[in-house]
């Protein structure tokens, strides 16, 4: 950029510093007329508070209370909106000659300084950027002259990498602390907006790349830990950290979708390692798939086991204690010879043999009544 | 004499402060950041990166910007 260009440049800026100091001034009447309504609305309600007491309606005065209470809490966010506008006024817009210098200034600074036609933006170029071994590349440092004027309503400036090394898990994060081409300013924030509205551009462009070159691992979009993401051991979905989950059975992660809750212990297991309950169909961890049915060995979950038993046993346990009462309950008082259980199945005496004292074999012995006396 | 400091540490305000006649770019540096240390900063001294021994002079505009900022998500 010649002479000629820089100073054309300067004096645009300068035009912008001195519509944004414009700009400011009228959002300060503009909020001054909104406070001021709201004062005209307390005025209205005072009048009617002292109207109401005068005539003894205390329902109507304690009601006007109420709404003054209201009011008042309505006038707290204009008045220190008010406040922030008058403590960031500028007091004075730089001259061109100052902004010149400052171009000049940058251009020694950065080596060069570009103005693109098209967008209306002053902007440089960073070195390339690693942090923590994490190589991100040179940036783009843009100034957007013709949203400077608007820079107490938006950003003017946006960051764009230019040989993009995205987070993993999210694209449009080409720096811990870039995310759509925005910077999230943190602890620089008042000097950089300082800075603009002062017409200081080098120490604005210096700033950025301050916070470009500086990493702040407790408010990262995403961490330089998880730049490259953590992919899932089976679907090879790439993920950050936080997102994962570590299957201690065969020490890999997954994905949220790879894997299960143990209807037992609740441990996250991957489907490869987990094993299903016999009864339920509910998945179990490995370590739960050693709990079976004392009896038929099937896989049981801790809800589908009741005394060591699956529900089937557990049920033909119970009918098995239950059947032999039943029949006591039917039995005479006489005394009967013992009764044998075969294939679950009670054996014993036929209903109808059992008053003539016939004893019967079990099923399948032969069944038929040897009666006393005389065949044929 | 009068010198303009700008501070881009703080609120990035600019103040002028009187400092005492022949005071190099090393002892304003150390009387304004006491608990800095000047490798984390840029000097500039009327938009110029000037030596630690450098002499101010009256109306002289002393910038001190940090090179690490901590940004934000």
């Amino acid at each position: 950029m010649n002479d000629k260009q820089m100073a054309r440049m300067a004096h645009q800026i300068q035009q912008a510093l001195l519509q944004l100091r414009k700009n400011r001034y009228l959002e300060f009447v503009r909020q001054v007329n909104l406070l001021a309504g709201k004062f005209q609305e307390l005025l209205r309600e005072s009048r009617k508070l002292g109207i109401s007491l005068s005539r003894d309606w205390l329902a109507a005065t304690e009601h006007c209370c109420k709404g003054i209470y209201r009011q008042l809490s309505d006038v707290m966010f204009p008045v220190g909106h008010l406040q922030g506008l008058l403590d960031r006024r500028s007091k004075e817009t730089p001259q061109v000659a100052a902004v010149f210098a400052e171009i000049k200034a940058l251009e020694a600074e950065f080596g060069e300084v570009e103005f693109n036609d098209e967008d209306n933006c002053l902007s440089v170029i960073t070195e390339p950027i690693t942090l923590e071994d994490v190589y991100l590349g040179p940036f783009r440092i843009a100034l957007c002259l013709d949203h400077l004027g608007e820079l107490h309503r938006q950003t003017a400036y946006f960051v764009t990498a230019l040989e993009p090394h995205p987070a993993a898990t999210d694209e449009a994060v080409t720096h811990p602390h870039i995310s759509n081409e925005a910077v999230r300013e943190g602890d620089g924030g008042p000097a950089i907006r300082a800075a603009l509205e002062a017409g200081r551009l080098c120490d604005f462009f210096t700033l950025i790349r301050s916070i470009l070159q500086t990493y702040n691992p407790d408010s990262p979009y995403v961490s330089l830990a998880d730049w490259y993401g953590v992919p899932c051991y089976d679907c090879g979905y790439v993920m950050d950290s936080d997102s994962s989950y570590y299957c201690s059975f065969c020490e890999n992660s997954f994905c949220e979708e790879c894997t299960v809750i143990c209807a037992s212990c609740t441990e996250t297991v991957c489907k490869s390692c987990a094993g299903t309950c016999e009864i339920c169909e509910q998945s179990i961890c490995p370590t739960c798939t050693r709990v079976r049915c004392s009896q038929c060995e099937s896989i049981c979950c801790q809800s589908c086991l009741e005394d060591g038993l699956c529900p089937d046993c557990k049920e033909e346990r119970d009918n098995h204690e239950e059947e032999p009462e039943e029949k006591e309950d039917k039995k005479p008082e006489s005394s009967r010879p013992a009764e044998a259980t075969a294939g679950g199945r009670v054996v014993g005496r036929e209903p109808g043999a059992a008053d003539s004292g016939v004893a019967l074999q079990s099923d399948g012995l032969g069944q038929t009544p040897v009666l006393p006396g005389p065949v044929g | 004499m009068r010198v303009l400091y700008i501070n881009n540490g703080g609120g990035g305000w600019a103040d002028y402060i009187q400092v005492p006649e022949g005071q190099t770019v090393e002892r304003f540096f150390a009387e304004r950041m006491p608990a800095g240390k000047p490798e984390d900063y840029l000097i500039r001294v009327n938009r110029q990166p000037v030596s630690r021994d450098t002499v101010l002079q009256e109306n002289d505009r002393v910038t001190i910007t940090p090179v690490k900022v901590e940004g934000a998500a």
